[in-house]
């Protein structure tokens, strides 16, 4: 909840990413429950019927089917038109939306350092699946155009782990979230489908709902990973305070008692069951975890019960 | 419980407790923290304020305990009180009496190793009473009670008048000291009814009327006083009676002390003590003469104990009896015989042991007294006749110094040539010497036969008039005192009247006028038998022998003794005449205090009034010295010698002239007031607030 003091910020992949994590996640693999159509031919079948070797099923022509398409086996036994249907190999596009806002840079362990952890551990493992990978960083403040203060897309392949190292030790955690218009702007730039995994604390003042409608308007299989600091969870401060808010400067006075403790729990559980609640209904995936979690735990518990890896 | 300002408390109340919960709500210096997001705390407060707007204020400790002090401040300023004695009444006049039996110390009530005085229990009493009065406030400028303080003693004195200050009421009563005096109420009351408040009609206070708010009169003393059945408190005044002392209290005290010379041989003094005691049990004491300070003798006497009065059996209808009446203080005396041919200080001491021990002897004051014994001197007369047998043959008796006998024209060469003054008693037979004009009698003493003095204080001559009878004489007059005058018969009387406002004395009355007068003139004393006694039957009475040993004695003695002018009441007044050539006259006290005295033309000196008993001394310088003395020097002789003062025991009732007012039960004097201990609770709360609120902040 409060500003972290002291911080030490990533400055390389190592920082990110430690050998026996990469390794253990290299086995895994991005998972959908929809399989996504790719522009590329890909290591995976596609819920689309294509033009791989694999047959899916038949069906009746229609005019303007594809005629190479016509089973004339099937024509000659029952002098009927059915089309052959093939299930196509496809690549699955991954793209991880962290929030680059001043409220991330907060709690202890920092959630930013977090997300920034938990985003590297996902976009190695699509990389290393040759999954596409893009990242784009929302918020931002100033430097921020159109809610993001920057993205990086169309990596593939292992080799391009370091660059997406470099994207995510160069965020800096600044200014407020304007999340529906960067969820506006992603949905319109992106390529592809796939998999999306957006790392915030989806405390936004203007809401969470219009973007994450935004962003899975388009067959995104989104993952919403929401991070909470533990003293967001269970508030430590105490006295006649005046709580002012990183990103917009806003004050609030408080004095500290127990049923105002009390009723801030309420309101959190109740904040976070309406998150989960608005996910469900999109077929959004929600996780709530604590930035004092590892990375590890949340990769290989969290993201695999769930179905985002396999 | 009382209230004395319920409306000043209502009135706090109404403006403290909301301002302590505005000022709740606008807590100041809130520490600054930053946090990722209010979004949900300022939910939160809205909720809590939405939902129950005071659940905080009731479940905040800290606030409680506020409003517990407050509270508990907001009481005090409302000064509840515990009903002691109802202060209900606007005004008190707090009368301290000071008189010597005052001074008793009574063993305290707790069984105390030190005896307290009379006068400071009374004192602190009445201070208690003074603290307990409803003070004003800035509300009720007006209604603060109001108090009087009177001391008396013989006489009464305003020592505060009426104020609701309490410093000043209580200074004042702290500076009351004791004096040796015996009690009188009367003028107190007075003094307190001449200084309460008039009533104000129309700007204008009407002397007699009083204001109607009743006064209470608060009476500190332990009963003895003299004047109590001549105390007439008015009607609407509430008089509490808070008797001081024990009513047990012993007393060992000299009531009277007398010194006489033997009419036969003037050179034996007796003198004669007596002493009353209020030990039940009797008691054998010592009582030492001393003369000049010189112990002359000690005599052992002993006081019978104090009757016990049966406790009467209750009456029949059960209701209860009333209290016995007080048995008298027993009394003894003691009579030194002693040859004494000087005169001097005699005092008498009781040596009772015990120096301080209320179990003893409660008061000391009453166990010395003084007197002033003249020295023996036997009387210098002239007789101025022109042949008198029967005034000479009863002189022939008489144990003179010195008997001359002269014919008027002889005396008045005499006083002509100022040698008149040797002589202490003059007698006139049918004859007055030269006066000037409007003066009755020229200086000295004189017994007058046959003549009428007139002058301006003198009697007026009505001529000669028929026979007449001695009906009436004033029998307890020193030289009337045995004297049977039946048998005279006055064959030519004297009509004399009496001036309106002549200083005279009838002694005895004939059926035509006075028969026998006392006329006293600044310079001169006369005893004047205005008919002639040879046309009279009474020379051959023997009445007229032991008038004429009276006459001459009391003239005489009114000079040579000079111990009636020297023997002062406490609360009385010295005065005395310095011989002439006096001058710069000193008085000294008996503490060896010095005080300057004025001299007045005619070489009198006052001084008053008497405080304390023992023996004072007036000095002077010049040539004057008194007949006799070798120094410029007079001593005079104050004491108590009081029975009813020495009768110290505590009255437990006071029979005034309308009512009988019982003791009140010292216990409940003093008001419990509340509003301190209720300032403690709030300061202890304060301070349990200050540990629950560092517990809160930092725990």
């Amino acid at each position: 909840m409060l500003r972290t003091q002291t911080i030490s910020r990533p400055t390389s992949i190592d920082d990110l990413l430690d050998g026996r994590l990469a390794a253990r996640i290299a086995q895994l693999d991005l998972a959908s429950k929809k399989i996504f159509a790719g522009k590329m031919k890909g290591e995976r079948r596609s819920k689309k019927r294509g033009e791989s070797v694999e047959f899916a099923d038949h069906r009746p022509y229609v005019s303007g089917d594809d005629l190479r398409h016509i089973d004339w086996n099937i024509f000659g036994r029952l002098d009927r038109l059915f089309l052959k249907l093939f299930l196509e190999e496809e690549d699955l596009s991954l793209h991880v939306v962290i929030d680059a806002s001043a409220s991330s840079d907060c709690g202890e362990p920092n959630k930013f350092i977090f997300m920034q952890k938990a985003a590297m551990a996902l976009s190695y493992l699509g990389l290393v699946n040759y999954n596409r990978v893009a990242a784009t960083a929302i918020g931002g403040g100033a430097r921020a155009e159109g809610g993001i203060s920057g993205s990086i897309r169309d990596l593939r392949g292992k080799r391009r782990t370091l660059e997406m190292g470099s994207f995510l030790c160069g965020l800096t955690p600044e200014g407020s979230t304007s999340f529906g218009e960067a969820a506006k702007r992603i949905s319109l730039t992106r390529r592809g489908r796939g998999v999306m995994v957006v790392l915030s604390d989806f405390f936004m003042k203007e809401g969470y709902e219009t973007g994450l409608r935004l962003l899975v308007g388009r067959g995104y299989d989104v993952f919403a990973i929401q991070v909470l600091s533990p003293q967001e969870v269970d508030p430590t401060i105490a006295g006649d305070l005046r709580l002012k808010d990183v990103e917009d400067g806003d004050m609030a006075e408080v004095t500290i008692s127990a049923p105002l403790i009390k009723k801030y729990k309420q309101n959190l559980a109740a904040y976070c069951d309406q998150f989960r609640l608005f996910c469900a209904r999109r077929e959004i995936t929600a996780i709530t975890v604590q930035s004092d979690l590892s990375v590890e735990a949340l990769i290989l518990d969290y993201l695999q019960t769930r179905g985002l890896l396999r | 419980m009382t209230w004395l300002t319920p409306w000043v408390g209502a009135i706090a109340a109404a403006v403290a407790v909301p301002t302590l919960l505005i000022l709740y709500f606008l807590k100041l210096r809130r520490r600054d923290v930053e946090v990722s997001t209010t979004l949900l705390w300022k939910k939160a407060i809205q909720d809590l304020q939405a939902n129950a707007p005071f659940q905080r204020l009731r479940k905040n400790l800290l606030l409680l305990l506020q409003l517990i002090v407050l509270g508990a401040a907001l009481f005090a300023l409302a000064q509840p009180q515990f009903k002691g004695m109802a202060t209900t009444g606007q005004r008190h006049i707090i009368l301290i009496d000071r008189s010597a039996s005052m001074q008793s110390l009574d063993e305290t009530a707790s069984g105390g190793p030190r005896a307290v005085q009379r006068l400071d229990a009374a004192k602190q009493q009445a201070i208690e009473l003074v603290e307990s009065l409803r003070e004003s406030n800035a509300f009720q400028r007006d209604k603060a009670d109001e108090a009087m303080v009177i001391a008396f003693d013989s006489t009464a004195e305003v020592v505060a008048n009426f104020t609701s200050d309490k410093g000043a009421l209580t200074r004042a009563i702290e500076g009351i000291e004791a004096r040796d005096s015996i009690s009188f109420m009367e003028e107190a009351m007075r003094l307190a009814q001449a200084h309460a408040p008039r009533r104000v009609v129309e700007g204008q206070a009407i002397e007699g009327l009083s204001l109607a708010e009743p006064a209470t009169i608060h009476l500190w003393t332990d009963g003895a006083i003299e004047d109590a059945d001549r105390v007439l408190p008015t009607i609407e005044k509430d008089v509490k009676y808070h008797a001081v002392g024990l009513e047990g209290a012993i007393n060992l005290g000299i009531t009277s002390i007398r010194a006489e010379r033997d009419f036969e041989n003037p050179n034996r003094l007796s003198v004669y003590v007596s002493i009353s005691s209020t030990d039940p049990s009797a008691r054998t004491l010592d009582v030492e003469l001393a003369i000049d300070g010189v112990v002359a003798g000690v005599k052992s006497v002993t006081v019978p104990g104090v009757a016990v009065l049966p406790a009467p059996a209750p009456t029949e209808d059960g209701e209860a009896a009333p209290p016995p009446e007080r048995s008298s203080a027993s009394t003894s005396g003691v009579v030194f015989a002693l040859n004494q041919p000087e005169g001097g200080v005699i005092t008498t001491r009781l040596r009772t042991g015990g120096d301080d021990d209320p179990r003893v002897d409660a008061l000391r004051v009453d166990d010395r007294a003084s007197i002033i014994v003249p020295p023996a001197k036997r009387l210098a007369v002239a007789l101025v006749t022109r042949g008198s047998l029967f005034i000479e043959a009863a002189l022939q008796g008489l144990p003179l110094a010195r008997l001359v006998t002269y014919t008027p024209e002889q005396f008045q060469t005499e006083m002509d040539q100022g040698r008149a003054t040797q002589f202490d008693v003059v007698i006139l037979d049918s004859w007055l010497p030269r006066t000037s004009a409007g003066e009755t009698l020229p200086p000295g003493r004189w017994l007058v036969f046959n003549a009428v003095p007139g002058g301006t204080l003198g009697l007026a001559d009505g001529g000669e008039g028929e026979s007449a009878l001695f009906v009436d004489w004033a029998r307890d007059h020193p030289v009337m005192r045995g004297l049977v005058l039946d048998n005279a018969v006055i064959a030519r009387s004297r009509r004399v009247t009496i001036p309106d406002g002549n200083p005279i004395a009838v002694l005895a009355m004939t059926s035509v006028g006075p028969g026998i007068a006392e006329l006293i003139t600044p310079e001169a004393r006369a005893i004047v038998v205005p008919f002639n006694i040879a046309e009279s039957t009474w020379p051959f009475d023997v009445s007229f022998v032991v008038f004429t040993a009276s006459a001459v004695t009391y003239l005489g003695a009114d000079i040579s003794d000079p111990s009636v002018r020297r023997m002062l009441r406490p609360g009385g007044i010295l005065a005395d005449q310095l011989p002439p050539g006096a001058t710069e006259p000193v008085l000294v006290e008996p503490d060896q205090r010095e005080t300057s005295l004025v001299l007045a033309p005619d070489r009198r000196v006052t001084f008053g009034p008497i405080r304390r008993v023992g023996l004072y001394q007036i000095r002077w310088s010049g040539a004057g010295t008194d007949p006799g003395a070798i120094r410029p020097l007079r001593t005079y002789s104050a004491n108590l010698t009081d029975a009813s003062e020495s009768d110290i025991r505590a009255h437990p009732r006071l029979v005034l002239a309308s009512r009988t007012v019982a003791a009140e039960n010292e216990g409940r004097v003093k008001d419990r007031r509340l509003w301190p201990w209720l300032l403690l609770v709030a300061l202890l709360v304060l301070m349990f607030e200050w540990y629950v609120y560092n517990r809160k902040v930092y725990y």
